[in-house]
């Protein structure tokens, strides 16, 4: 039990970091947004030349921006995760985290949403995926995945919305967190429901989930540190509340790695010929550097935090985090590319590399993201005040 | 004179219509209707057919052209948009091969010259009038031949009332004719033929009525004199249950790999073989006729041990194939192509003519009396002639036309040096060539689409050509600039036209009621005076008096320059569809390249486009590599049609232009250069797409079962089954008949609007076509061919992906792919196992006028849309309409697709599976039908028929 | 008030989104119900007075998939003689003089022409009245669009005379 006092300094300091904005802030916001800008030119340009200024090709019809959108499907999940989930299990650590994890939701989503628009050949049609009734009298298509794809979305999107209401939060908490594990076991569903060997595999749904965790989790460890350290909000976020995530970032780690062993196992136990192929070709061919960095990254650097002392060093967090943010983006790439380069037809293989255009969007996805939230930071407190108070109190 | 007029002139009334005007078809646009509508009916949904020729290459086969009325530049006019052969031609039957399916990519080429051009004083060309051409032809005539210099006409192969124009034409006008000049002019072989036989020519070869084919060199299936008529032979004689086919060869061609048996030989080799053959035969009881004694005993005997260690053969093979030959009821041997044009290619062409008459073929299936008229085109040593003469400044006006002289032989001959000693030269062509560069007076041809004329591809056939579009520039047909210089030398005002000169020619030929089948038709057939055909003994022993049959087999790495089943000889590379569809050997698209074989490749450390510098002597080639298997090791290969710069030897007694470059040495340079290789992998792992594979084998046998005891296939599964109404549209390939001409590919681009991206689009891997041909490697000695398109699957896995219903499965077994609702997911192409659907990556629409070609019963896709087969879906609605018209259902055959109707071997089947008496029902439930990855459960409605052994031995 | 900004932001970002694609999609495809023609020609006058039959001048429209429009020597097989001293008719001669066809406006169109392949034929055959489609065309003074050929009205009237509604009808 604390005094008033530390009520009066918390409010004191978490709200300072909404009054000062520093010129380092402003070069920050200015560079994301002109990114963005970038972005934004590269997709209208994409659109008035064709998709073929991307760099896919006939069997490789899906490269970066779908690996984009899964990336940050996954992001935009466990920040739901960290805050439903946790606040169901009463894990006092999540208050630290849940302000930053919520704003990252939001904007991860609204990162997500725009790329199916933007991988869609013709983006000005993409509302013909939405079951609106049309004097055409034709309707979407319910056996594809992409439509379970749109509805996953879009219930994510509308939650958001209602997700302020306290006296809604339990209930929402409770609701959320099988959605976010259903949702996110339909976007892996856009693969495991084709037939296409490396994709076409029934652990696909936890397989996503978990690594949509662990991918979220490492963002906001990138997120959090640096804005923890510029707002100097040390008191608020401890060491203890990194250790805790940054074991849920160890348990999410080791559930991917078992799903990568088990891919394997699978693919040659069954014999299958095309899959254990396409295994042999993810190991051992064009793209292997991406998938032994994806190996080292997600399986390899996060067993480090058995070490208790590994857990709470903050720097080293933070550089864990990037590296797992690299690997869980090239896990989705490899993932991806590796099945479409070399599937049944030896004719039609073919290697994709992406343009300029595509990392440009791509840069400019991330772009978009961090301005929104440098913006989230000035316009609304970090922290969750009424939780951290609440905590306080008891 | 218009199409109309001519033909009321023939007295034709039932006939064609041509060309006015009417209009575009959007909101508010114009719509702009005839001024005077056309005497046939021709109105969208129906489109006209003109038999005529085609022009592409010497063959001459019979085009049939599909005339579409539509709109174009706010202009409702008739346009030809797709060449077809014409049905039941004697030479291609309704086929074409891929150039001839091209052809409309040179009637409509933005680079055509569009009328008469001259030099200015500057030397620069400007646009002229006919007239001022005529004139100023006509008194350069005059005055060389004051300065007493030679007029010369120049050109290529010419048959038919044009060849006797010309002949009239340089007769008045005091001008010498020269020998007709084609690169593949078959000089070695022709000059055999006239030391054996008198006969100076190319000979039809009656391949269907052979039970036994021995073919050396000659890619009969590819560019061999007549291809397509050997090719429809082929698919005739393959029928027969007992047809054996051995095919040797020292490169590696498609043809050798449709035989029975290929056998490699060591380059420059065949001599022996054919020495020993012809030994052979005429010690046996079952030749025909003994050759003379003299000439028995001046042809080399060697022994199978020697000719087995020269050439290459084995032992074993060896007498397989003699005793092939001997059992044989009608053999037949053909050599020519890369056996006939080398040093030893007269020898081996004589060999050839001697088994021939000693087996008594003459008789039967080489036809001498409808041989391929030949007669007049010269060789490499006329070319040599007139360089003479035109270093000596002895010629005064030269005509070229339709030929391409300093292209083509530019590395033998600095024919543009030369050139610049005629006093005048004139050209006449339809593109600006490099010869045409170096022509003072260029006067554009009119495509043969345009003109009248007719041809006579072979002895008893005459074909007409006949216009299908007006001239679309002020262009002129041959015969009409010379008569039009015959008029202005002799001051005439008025005279006949071509066309009248046409009509004359042909009352007087065939009277005129054939005249008026002749042009129905497409072709006549004349009968001709049977020849008897003896060896001449007398010349062939002075002719073997003074040949030497030692021959140096080659040890050394050669290098081999074939013909080109894509540019002939190089002539159709002007035309973008041929560069856009693979060779189908290679799958190589845009570029040159040698194709390196693949032990010589591994030994050297080369792969795929790494470029290799080829020396002989003093020159050095660069080229990119593509890694050949089945290649003898020192061999190397590269196209004639696409290189041009390579300077061979010249037989001094026939003119003939080697097509090998001995003791070469290759290095690897170490740069790698893009080149655009379509196929993936060669190599296809046993994954159930060959017919040889053993899974193919079993799934075919269990899938045959499942058929023959018409157990129902229902399984379980989460979605019902479609039901097909009436129609479930099915198609069978017969792998046996299918020679991978690619015909099929190129009538696909053009019935079906495809665009052509070009080489940058094409080495990202975007390539369009709908249907493919797959070649891969099997066992290291043998390539495998097999046709990919899409499979129209009852369980399409494209299918259910699509979020908007732009793919679904319709009540006739059709995928269908609406254009219109496709948002491009790509999800349907990624999910494909077969790979056949194509994406829109950008706006591909055809520059003009090349868009002139479009179909109009089909859309021309958009950017970001999804493409794929349709089953030809605007040929079988037509069908069904029509059907409709008259209360029925479509019958058997009624629906034909554009790749079933050119397949010059008429492997393709297309039809209704529900109809249990369709011909494509029955060939699907032979026990030879599998289909590819049928393990996948897609239920494919193509069936493919499994091959034949063969064997093909390196 | 601070809390309720992110709904806004998200909701103002897809509803901007939405709007921008609703104006261009209205602005895509615009042209006039009564294109003004070259010619004041009234198929009042041609039909209702004169009692010309409309196959009379689209005379394929039972066998192709256009109606088809009357070249312009169908027009003059009349009008060498007929209404001559018409300013309206003088413009038609001088069109067939200079031997130049009469540029008409198009009424009807899809707004997906190139992805459309209706046929005339087929519902003429089924025995569908003109009008069903284009109106009291005999009433026009000037010829009027009386409705967008929009493929919600095609598919309702296929449905109801039991006409195939499969996409390759009409969409090749």
């Amino acid at each position: 039990m604390r005094s008033i006092d530390y009520n009066e300094q918390l409010e004191h300091e978490v709200l300072a970091a909404l009054r000062k904005p520093n010129p380092w802030y402003w070069v920050a916001l200015v560079i994301c947004a002109l990114l963005f800008g970038m972005g934004l030119t590269l997709w209208i340009y994409q659109m008035l030349k064709g998709m073929g200024v991307a760099g896919l090709n006939n069997p490789v019809g899906w490269g970066v921006y779908i690996t984009d959108f899964v990336f940050w499907v996954g992001i935009a999940h466990s920040g739901t995760l960290i805050s439903a989930v946790l606040f169901l299990f009463r894990a006092k650590f999540r208050n630290a985290f849940n302000r930053s994890a919520e704003a990252m939701t939001i904007f991860a989503v609204m990162t997500a949403g725009l790329f199916p628009l933007i991988h869609l050949g013709r983006s000005w049609f993409f509302y013909w995926l939405f079951p609106y009734p049309n004097q055409r009298e034709i309707w979407v298509n319910f056996k594809s995945p992409l439509i379970w794809d749109v509805f996953s979305l879009g219930w994510v999107g509308s939650l958001r919305q209602w997700w302020h209401y306290n006296r809604l939060y339990i209930f929402l908490a409770a609701f959320a967190t099988p959605l976010v594990i259903s949702v996110h076991s339909v976007v892996s569903w856009d693969f495991a429901m084709s037939i296409i060997p490396g994709w076409h595999t029934t652990i696909f749904a936890p397989y996503f989930v978990a690594g949509a965790i662990f991918s979220g989790t490492a963002m906001v460890l990138t997120l959090v540190i640096p804005m923890r350290k510029i707002f100097r909000l040390e008191q608020y976020i401890t060491l203890n509340h990194f250790e805790k995530i940054s074991q849920v970032l160890l348990f999410t780690s080791l559930i991917v790695t078992y799903s990568y062993i088990v891919e394997f196992a699978l693919a040659f136990y069954g014999d299958h010929q095309f899959e254990a192929a396409h295994f042999t070709y993810r190991l051992l061919g064009d793209y292997q550097p991406f998938y032994i960095t994806m190996l080292i990254c997600n399986s390899l650097i996060p067993l480090t935090l058995f070490f208790r002392k590994l857990r709470r060093s903050i720097v080293y967090l933070f550089i864990l985090s990037i590296f797992v943010n690299i690997g869980m983006w090239l896990e989705r790439f490899v993932i991806i590319v590796t099945s479409l380069a070399k599937d049944f037809d030896p004719y039609s293989w073919g290697l994709y590399t992406p343009t300029m255009v595509e990392v440009g969007i791509t840069v400019g996805s991330f772009a978009m993201f961090f301005m929104f939230f440098l913006i989230f930071a000035k316009v609304l407190p970090v922290l969750s005040i009424t939780e951290l108070k609440e905590e306080a109190s008891e | 004179m218009d199409r109309r007029d001519f033909l009321k002139f023939l007295g034709i009334s039932s006939g064609t219509a041509m060309i006015s005007s009417c209009g575009v078809d959007k909101a508010n646009e114009k719509i702009i209707p005839y001024l005077i509508p056309p005497e046939q009916d021709v109105y969208p949904g129906k489109p006209v057919f003109y038999n005529t020729t085609c022009t592409e290459c010497p063959a001459n086969c019979g085009l049939s052209a599909r005339v579409n009325e539509k709109v174009y530049d706010e202009v409702r006019g008739l346009f030809p948009t797709k060449a077809e052969g014409v049905k039941g031609h004697p030479i291609n039957n309704g086929a074409l091969c891929p150039r001839g399916q091209a052809s409309l990519f040179r009637l409509y080429h933005p680079k055509r010259i569009q009328r008469p051009m001259m030099r200015d004083n500057d030397g620069n060309f400007r646009v002229a009038t006919w007239q001022e051409a005529y004139a100023y032809v006509t008194t350069e005539l005059q005055a060389a031949k004051e300065e007493k210099k030679d007029n010369l006409y120049f050109s290529g192969r010419t048959t038919g009332t044009l060849a006797g124009l010309i002949g009239r034409f340089c007769e008045e006008m005091g001008i010498e004719r020269l020998p007709e000049f084609e690169i593949f002019s078959h000089a070695n072989l022709r000059k055999a033929n006239e030391i054996v036989f008198n006969q100076p020519e190319v000979p039809h070869y009656h391949i269907k009525d052979a039970d036994f084919l021995l073919t050396i060199g000659a890619d009969i299936l590819e560019t061999f004199v007549s291809p397509v008529s050997n090719a429809a032979q082929y698919g005739e004689a393959v029928k027969n249950e007992n047809f054996t086919w051995y095919h040797l060869e020292p490169n590696l061609s498609m043809t050798g790999l449709k035989a029975t048996t290929r056998l490699a030989v060591n380059p420059h080799s065949e001599i022996y073989f054919l020495a020993y053959l012809l030994h052979a035969l005429s010690r046996s009881d079952i030749r025909k006729r003994r050759p003379s004694w003299a000439i028995m005993n001046m042809v080399p005997d060697p022994s199978a041990e020697e000719v087995s260690q020269k050439t290459g053969i084995s032992a074993e093979n060896l007498e397989h194939l003699v005793s092939a030959f001997f059992i044989a009821k009608r053999p037949l041997i053909i050599t020519g192509g890369v056996s006939t044009a080398q040093p030893g290619g007269l020898e081996a062409a004589l060999l050839t003519a001697l088994i021939q008459a000693a087996m008594g073929m003459n008789d039967t299936v080489v036809d001498f009396a409808h041989s391929q008229n030949y007669e007049k085109v010269g060789s490499m040593l006329d070319v040599q002639e007139l360089l003479e003469r035109l270093r000596n400044k002895a010629v005064g006006v030269i005509f070229i036309s339709r030929s391409n002289p300093v292209d083509d032989i530019s590395a033998n001959f600095n024919f543009v040096e030369e050139l610049k000693n005629a006093r005048l030269r004139v050209g006449m062509s339809d593109f600006m060539s490099a010869s045409m560069q170096e022509c003072d007076v260029v006067l554009p041809l009119s495509h043969s689409l345009e003109s009248w004329g007719d041809a006579a591809p072979r002895k008893g056939i005459r074909n007409v050509i006949q216009p299908a579009i007006e001239p679309q520039y002020d262009t002129r047909t041959e015969g009409d600039v010379l008569l039009e210089i015959m008029r202005t030398a002799s001051g005439q005002k008025q005279g006949p036209d071509y066309n009248q000169y046409l009509i004359e020619q042909w009352h007087s030929l065939y009277g005129e009621s054939e005249t008026v089948s002749l042009i129905e038709n497409g072709y006549i057939e004349e009968p001709v005076s049977p020849l008897s055909i003896a060896v001449d003994t007398r010349s062939v022993e002075s002719y073997l008096k003074n040949t030497d049959f030692s021959r140096e087999v080659a040890a050394q790495p050669v290098l081999i320059i074939t013909p080109s089943i894509r540019t002939y000889d190089g002539r159709s590379k002007v035309l973008p569809l041929l560069n856009e569809i693979p060779d189908p050997l290679t799958t190589v698209t845009y570029g040159e390249w040698v194709s390196v074989s693949a032990v010589a490749a591994k030994k050297m450390g080369l792969k795929d486009r790494d470029e290799i510098q080829i020396s002989v002597e003093n020159e050095n080639l660069n080229y990119p590599v593509k890694v050949q298997n089945v290649l003898p090791e020192n061999v190397y290969m590269v196209q004639r049609g696409l290189i041009y710069a390579i300077k061979t030897d010249i037989d001094s007694r026939s003119g003939e232009a080697s097509w090998y470059l001995d003791n070469i040495s290759a290095t690897k340079t170490g740069a790698v250069i893009p080149l655009p290789i379509l196929s993936g992998s060669m190599h296809e792992e046993g994954r159930g797409i060959l017919s040889s594979h053993e899974s193919v084998v079993e799934h075919s046998e269990h899938y045959n079962e499942k058929l023959k005891e018409e157990v129902d296939v229902e399984e379980e599964r989460i979605y019902p089954k479609h039901p097909h109404k009436n129609y479930r549209w099915g198609m069978t390939i017969n792998q046996d008949s299918c020679i991978n001409c690619a015909a099929c590919v190129a009538a696909c681009y053009v019935e079906n609007n495809i665009p052509v991206v070009g080489q940058k689009e094409q080495l990202q891997g975007r390539e369009m076509s709908w249907i493919r041909i797959e070649p891969f490697v099997r066992d290291d000695r043998d390539i495998e061919f097999t046709l990919m398109l899409c499979q129209q699957c009852d369980n399409a896995p494209c299918e259910p992906v699509c979020p908007v219903y732009a793919t679904y499965h319709n009540p006739e077994g059709l995928n269908v792919q609406v254009y219109n609702r496709c948002v491009g997911t790509r999800y349907c192409s990624n999910n494909c196992p077969y790979k056949v659907r194509r994406f829109n990556w950008f706006d591909h629409r055809l520059p003009k006028p090349w868009d002139k070609m479009y179909n109009p019963a089909l859309s021309v896709r958009g950017r970001g849309i999804m493409e794929k087969c349709t089953f030809c879906v605007q040929r079988i609605r037509a069908a069904e309409d029509m059907a409709k018209d008259e209360d029925r259902l479509v019958r058997d055959g009624e629906v034909v697709t554009a790749c079933q109707e050119t397949c010059p071997t008429k492997a393709i089947t297309f039809g209704n599976l529900m109809d249990d008496s369709s011909r494509v029902s029955q060939i699907a439930r032979s026990d030879e039908a599998y289909r590819v990855l049928e393990e996948l459960g897609t239920e494919p409605a193509i069936h493919y028929l499994r091959k034949k052994e063969r064997k093909s031995e390196a | 008030m601070k809390r309720r900004i992110m709904p806004l932001v998200l909701s103002a970002y897809f509803v901007l989104f939405i709007i921008f694609v609703v104006l261009l999609a209205y602005f895509w495809n615009r042209d006039s119900k009564t294109p003004v023609q070259p010619i004041n020609f009234s198929h009042q006058i041609h039909v209702s007075k004169v009692g010309l039959q409309c196959t009379f001048c689209h005379d394929k429209v039972d066998k192709s998939t256009f109606a088809g429009i009357p070249p312009v020597q169908k027009c003059m097989s009349c009008h060498k003689n007929v209404k001559t001293e018409s300013p309206e008719i003088q413009k038609l001669t001088r069109y067939w003089e200079e031997k130049k066809p009469v540029p008409w406006k198009r009424v009807y169109s899809f707004k997906i022409q190139n992805y459309v392949y209706f046929s005339h034929k087929r519902h003429i055959k089924a025995g569908l009245d003109c009008s069903k489609c284009h109106g009291e065309v005999k009433l026009m003074p000037q010829m009027k669009r009386v409705r967008q050929l929009e493929m919600g009205w095609c598919v309702s009237c296929h449905k109801a005379n039991m006409a195939p509604t499969d996409c390759v009808t009409c969409h090749k």
